[in-house]
C-alpha cells in the first residue's frame, strides 16, 4: 500500500471551494491508478482465463486447435479481456441530504464522490451515467461512451438540488426499465429507511448480474450528535419536531444509529452487495481508496 | 437584630413568582433542523433541571431582589451601643433658665454642668447651646465644627428668666433639630426637673430615634419653698376704705412655719400681719384698707423671712385709685323713666365704678364725649345736628355706645351710628301672642354672661331692625333681633331693640336686669379687658380690630419700649416675659398698669419621677432599653440602628444586575430567533 501523507488527502471542505465539479473530480482522482475495472464478460485479450469443453453451437474460432491436436478433444480457450464497463451512479437528493454540521452538506459530499467516480469511469472509457432521485427520478443521463459524456454527467450532478423525502421503491423500479446491460451500480444515499426495505429494493439489481455498491453518506453529527442543551430538532423531510435532551442524543440515539449501520452492512453483505460508510468529514480520496480496497480482486 | 415592621416579611412569599417564571412557564426552545428524526422518540424530556441550571444566576437574583424588598419594608435593625455607634453626632447642650432655676444656686450649677458637658465635644462635631424657658432660645447656631470656647461663652451668657419652663417645647425643638441635622443628637440637659414643666400629653415629649437625652439634675433632695401664691385686689379703687386685698401664702415641701406678710404700696409698707402657714398648705391673709392717692400704684405682698427662692416671696399687683367713670345717659326731654331704672341698677353695684350723668338729648349737641366711659342713647329718636357725627367719631376712636330703641326710634329709618335699617315696630297685642320672649341668645357674650339669657322676660314692644353685618346676640321668638353688636372703628356699639323702662318689657322687674346692666357697663366701659395681674409669658391684648389704628405704647419694667413703631400700630397682642410692671398707653388715651408675676407653678419644685424620665428618654428607642441617668452609662446603652437604607441600596444594586443579565439573555434569545 502506498504510504499516506498529510498532503495526500484533501479535506472535503476545501473541495467545496472549487466551483466546477469536473475540476473536483480531477483533483480527487489524480494519482489514482486508472482502468482497473475488470469486465464481467470474457472477450478478446491476451490474458488466458480457462478452457471449456466445446459444445455444439460454439464459435469454432475460439477452439484451441493445439489442445485438440494433443488430446483429440475440442476445447474452447477463454481470455479475460479488458473491456468497457457500464457505470451507473444513483444519487439521492432527498431533503435530508442537505444536512450539514461543518460547512459541507451530505449532498455536496455525494456530488464530489459521484463526479469522481464518473471521472474515473471516463478515464478508462467506461460508459458512465447518472440517475438523480429522491421520491422519484429527477434526472437521468444514460450511460454512454460518447464524446462529452463526462461533462453531461458532471452537469447533471451539479444541477442536483435537494428535493423532498426519500422513496427507494419508485426510482428503483423506474431505473430497472433503463438498465439493459450489466454493469456497476453505485447508490449514494444516507439510507434513512429500514435496512430490510433498502436491501429488498436494491437487491433485484444484483440478480441481473450487476455489481452493486452502497455508499452510505452521513454527517459526523448524525453518527455522534453532540448537544449541549435540550434542543428542538426539526425533521428536514417531514418538518416534525421533537425536543431532545443531550443525554438521549448521546446514549440512546448513538446505539440506534450504530445498530442501523450495522444492520445495513450485514444485510448488504448477505445480499453480496458492497457497502461503504462515508462520513462527510473524511477526505474524499481516502474514501475512494477504501472503495478500491473493497473492490480489489473482485473484478 | 430585629424588625420594626416584621409583618412585611410575609411579602417574601412572592419569591414563588420567579420560580414559576423559570420552571413552570412554557419553555421556548430554539428549533434546530436535523436530517431525520427516525431514531428519535417522541417523549417528554425533563429538561427543567437544565433550564434551572442555565438561568440559575438570574433566578437567584430575582429571588434575592424580592427578599430584599420584603426585608427593606420590614425595617430591620441591629442594636448598637452608643459608645460604639461611631459616626458624626451633634452635641446639644440645654440649660433650663426658667423662674424656678433662681432657687438657691441652681442656675449656676446647671451652667457648670453644661460647661462640663462641652468637654465631651469631639473634634469635628457640631454643637449647639439652648436655653429652655416657655420657649426654646437658640443661643448658638449649629456650628460645624463647634468651637468649645464659643459654646462655653454662650452658656455663661445664660441669665435667669421669669418664664415657666416647658419640656414639651424643648422636645419639639429637639425633634426639629434632629430632622434638620439628620445626624444623631447627644443632648445634655441641665435642669431642676420640675414636674410642673411636663406637658399635659406625654406624646409631646417624644424624641427622635437618634436622640440620646442625658439629664443633669440640679434638684436637691429637699427643696422647701414658701411663696405668695396669689393676691386678689381690685384693679380700680374708688373708695380706699372699702378695699379688700387678699393674699394666699403657700408652702411646698415645707414644715409648718410662721411668716410675716406685708402689704407694700409704691415701696412703702402699709400693713404687716403674721400668718401661720401649715405644712405643705396654704394660708390666707386679708388687708381691709388700701389708703392711696389718685393714680396708678405698684402694690406688693411680701413674706418674710425669705427662703432660697426669694423671687416668689413677693407678689406684685397693679392698682389704680380713680373716681368713678362718668357715663352719659341721653334721653328725650321729659322722659326719665328709663334713666331711673338704669341708674338704680348701675348704682346697686358697689364696685362698678360708674357715675351716671343723665342729659336730655336736645342739650347734648355740643357735649364733649371723650371723658365718658360709654354713652347710652335711650330711645332718643331724632338727634340734634352734629351729635351723631360726634358720637360716630367717639366710637371710632375707641368709645362705646349702648342704644335702646323705643317708640321714638320707630320714626327713624336707621339706627344712629351703627346704621342698621329700622323696619318698623313690633307690638304684641292681647289678641295675638301678648308678649315675646328670648328664643336664642349667646350666653357667652359678656352682656348676657350673668343675665341668664334674659330668661322669662316678656317683651311687648320691640323695634324691628335688619341686622345687616351686625352680630345678633339675642333674638326673640318672632325672630326679631333683640340685642345686636357692631364694631365701628376701634369702638363698639350695642343695640337693644327695646327700652329700659317697664312699659315695653318687664326687664327691670327681673333679676337679670342688674347683671345685664352691670356686665353691659363693664363690657362697654372696657373694664373687663383690663388684666392688671398676669403671669409671665401671658399675652396682653392691645387692640381688637385687625386693621391698623393709632399707636399703642408699651413700657416694660426697665422703662424701655419693647414695641417697634410698626408693632405699635399693628400688633394685636404683646407677650410679657418679665416680672414687674408694664405700662400701656392705649389708642383712646387710656393708661393701664399691668403687674406681671412669675407663674406660681414654677414655685412647685417637685421633681419628675424617675420612671417618667426613663420613659421620656426611651421614647426614641426600644422599650427594653435599660435606663440610667448617668451620662457615661447612657452612652453605652444599646440603640436600634435601622438597616432599611442598606437593604434598599442592595435592592437597587440587585435590580441593576438583574436587568443587565436579563437583557443579555433576552438579546441572545432574539439573536438565535432571528
Amino acid at each position: 500500500m502506498q504510504p499516506r501523507t498529510p498532503t495526500r488527502f484533501i479535506d472535503p471542505a476545501l473541495l467545496a471551494g472549487i466551483s466546477h465539479l469536473d475540476l473536483v473530480a480531477k483533483t480527487v482522482v489524480d494519482g489514482f491508478v486508472a482502468g482497473l475495472h475488470r469486465s464481467p464478460d470474457f472477450g478478446f485479450s491476451q490474458e488466458f482465463a480457462e478452457y471449456r469443453a466445446y459444445t455444439p453451437g460454439d464459435d469454432l474460432r475460439h477452439v484451441d486447435w493445439n489442445v485438440y491436436a494433443r488430446t483429440g478433444r475440442a476445447y474452447l480457450k477463454r481470455y479475460r479481456g479488458e473491456t468497457n464497463s457500464q457505470l451507473v451512479l444513483m444519487l439521492d437528493t432527498s431533503a435530508s441530504m442537505g444536512y450539514s454540521s461543518h460547512g459541507i452538506t451530505k449532498l455536496d459530499y455525494s456530488r464530489y464522490l459521484a463526479v469522481s467516480l464518473a471521472y474515473l469511469g471516463n478515464l478508462q472509457r467506461d460508459a458512465a451515467g447518472v440517475i438523480i432521485f429522491d421520491d422519484d427520478v429527477r434526472n437521468y443521463v444514460q450511460p454512454s461512451t460518447r464524446q462529452g459524456q463526462f461533462m453531461r454527467v458532471a452537469h447533471a450532478i451539479e444541477q442536483a438540488q435537494t428535493g423532498t423525502h426519500t422513496d427507494f421503491a419508485k426510482p428503483f423500479i423506474h431505473f430497472q426499465q433503463f438498465l439493459r446491460r450489466r454493469g456497476i451500480v453505485v447508490v449514494i444515499s444516507d439510507f434513512y429507511e429500514q435496512p430490510e426495505v433498502v436491501i429488498k429494493t436494491v437487491e433485484p439489481l444484483r440478480y441481473r448480474g450487476n455489481d452493486l455498491i452502497l455508499f452510505h453518506v452521513l454527517d459526523p453529527q448524525e453518527i455522534r450528535p453532540k448537544l449541549k442543551e435540550p434542543s428542538l430538532l426539526v425533521d428536514m423531510e417531514t418538518d416534525d419536531a421533537i425536543e431532545v435532551s443531550p443525554e438521549y442524543a448521546k446514549e440512546e440515539y448513538g446505539s440506534k444509529i450504530d445498530a442501523h449501520i450495522s444492520a445495513l452492512k450485514t444485510k448488504a453483505n448477505a445480499a453480496n452487495i458492497d457497502y461503504c460508510l462515508l462520513s462527510t468529514d473524511r477526505p474524499l480520496d481516502d474514501a475512494l481508496r477504501e472503495y478500491f480496497l473493497i473492490r480489489k480482486g473482485r473484478l | 437584630m430585629g424588625f420594626l415592621a416584621p409583618w412585611f416579611l410575609a411579602g417574601a412569599v412572592a419569591i414563588g413568582l420567579p420560580f414559576w417564571i423559570h420552571l413552570l412557564r412554557q419553555y421556548r426552545s430554539t428549533p434546530h433542523p436535523f436530517s431525520s428524526l427516525m431514531f428519535f422518540e417522541r417523549r417528554t424530556q425533563s429538561s427543567i433541571k437544565h433550564r434551572r441550571l442555565r438561568y440559575l444566576l438570574l433566578l437567584s437574583l430575582r429571588v434575592a431582589l424580592l427578599l430584599l424588598i420584603a426585608l427593606a419594608f420590614a425595617n430591620p435593625f441591629v442594636s448598637r451601643s452608643g459608645a460604639t455607634a461611631g459616626g458624626p453626632k451633634m452635641l446639644v447642650i440645654a440649660v433650663d433658665n426658667s423662674f424656678s432655676m433662681r432657687y438657691d444656686d441652681h442656675l449656676a450649677r446647671a451652667k457648670q454642668q453644661a460647661m462640663n458637658a462641652v468637654s465631651q465635644l469631639h473634634p469635628g462635631e457640631r454643637g449647639q447651646v439652648l436655653a429652655i424657658g416657655s420657649r426654646v432660645h437658640f443661643l448658638t447656631q449649629p456650628l460645624e465644627p463647634a468651637d468649645a470656647d464659643q459654646l462655653k461663652a454662650a452658656i455663661q451668657s445664660i441669665q435667669p428668666s421669669d418664664e415657666q419652663s416647658s419640656y414639651g417645647e424643648f422636645a419639639r425643638a429637639l425633634r426639629t433639630i434632629a430632622q434638620s441635622s439628620r445626624i444623631p443628637l447627644e443632648v445634655h440637659f441641665a435642669t431642676d426637673l420640675q414636674k410642673s414643666s411636663l406637658p399635659p400629653a406625654f406624646a409631646d415629649l417624644r424624641l427622635g430615634s437618634d436622640t440620646n437625652l442625658v439629664f443633669h439634675s440640679v434638684a436637691d433632695p429637699k427643696q422647701p419653698n414658701w411663696m405668695v401664691e396669689s393676691v386678689t385686689a381690685p384693679a380700680k379703687i374708688y373708695d380706699p376704705k372699702k378695699v379688700r386685698v387678699q393674699a394666699v401664702i403657700a408652702g411646698m415641701g415645707t414644715e409648718a412655719a410662721k411668716r410675716t406678710v406685708s402689704l407694700v404700696l409704691d415701696g412703702k409698707v402699709l400693713e404687716t400681719k403674721p400668718v401661720d402657714v401649715p405644712a405643705n398648705g396654704p394660708a390666707s391673709v386679708e388687708f381691709l384698707s388700701l389708703d392711696s392717692p389718685h393714680g396708678f400704684h405698684k402694690g406688693e405682698i411680701r413674706i418674710e423671712p425669705n427662703d432660697a427662692l426669694r423671687e416668689d416671696d413677693r407678689f406684685d399687683f397693679a392698682i389704680e385709685r380713680t373716681d368713678p367713670h362718668p357715663v352719659l345717659f341721653l334721653h328725650p326731654a321729659g322722659q326719665d323713666r328709663d334713666e331711673l331704672f338704669y341708674r338704680s341698677a348701675l348704682e346697686s353695684v358697689s364696685e362698678a365704678g360708674f357715675n351716671l350723668e343723665p342729659l336730655a338729648v336736645e342739650q347734648a349737641a355740643n357735649q364733649s364725649l371723650s371723658k365718658y366711659a360709654f354713652v347710652v342713647l335711650s330711645d332718643v329718636g331724632m338727634m340734634p345736628a352734629g351729635l351723631e357725627n360726634s358720637l360716630r367719631a367717639y366710637v371710632a376712636g375707641g368709645g362705646s355706645l349702648l342704644i335702646a330703641l323705643g317708640i321714638h326710634s320707630a320714626e327713624l329709618t336707621r339706627v344712629p351710628v351703627s346704621n342698621e335699617a329700622i323696619q318698623g315696630s313690633s307690638y304684641a297685642s292681647l289678641s295675638g301672642s301678648r308678649f315675646e320672649t328670648v328664643a336664642a341668645a349667646d350666653a357667652e357674650h359678656p352682656a348676657l354672661r350673668r343675665a341668664n339669657k334674659l330668661d322669662g322676660v316678656k317683651f311687648y314692644q320691640v323695634i324691628r331692625v335688619d341686622p345687616g353685618p351686625s352680630r345678633v346676640v339675642a333674638r326673640l321668638t318672632n325672630q326679631v333681633p333683640l340685642l345686636l353688636e357692631k364694631q365701628v372703628g376701634e369702638g363698639r356699639v350695642l343695640v337693644f331693640t327695646s327700652t329700659f323702662d317697664n312699659i315695653s318689657n318687664d326687664l327691670p322687674q327681673h333679676n337679670s336686669f342688674v347683671p345685664f346692666v352691670e356686665e353691659t357697663a363693664r363690657y362697654l366701659g372696657a373694664q373687663q379687658d383690663i388684666s392688671t395681674n398676669v403671669a409671665a409669658g401671658s399675652y396682653i391684648e392691645l387692640r381688637s380690630a385687625k386693621d391698623r389704628g393709632a399707636a399703642i405704647d408699651v413700657t416694660d419694667p426697665d422703662g424701655t419700649h419693647p414695641l417697634s413703631l410698626k408693632d405699635a400700630t399693628a400688633a394685636q397682642t404683646f407677650q410679657v416675659t418679665r416680672e414687674g410692671f408694664y405700662e400701656i398707653h392705649r389708642a383712646n388715651g387710656r393708661q393701664e398698669f399691668v403687674a406681671v408675676h412669675a407663674d406660681r407653678r414654677e414655685s412647685d419644685l417637685t421633681p419628675v419621677p424617675q420612671e417618667t424620665l426613663d420613659l421620656w428618654r426611651n421614647t426614641g428607642r426600644g422599650p427594653d432599653t435599660p435606663s440610667s441617668q448617668d451620662g457615661s452609662a447612657a452612652q453605652n446603652q444599646a440603640r436600634p440602628w435601622s438597616l432599611w437604607r442598606y437593604a434598599l441600596l442592595l435592592v437597587l444594586i440587585t435590580a441593576i444586575i438583574e436587568s443587565v443579565l436579563a437583557s443579555r439573555y433576552l438579546s441572545v434569545e432574539k439573536e438565535v430567533a432571528s
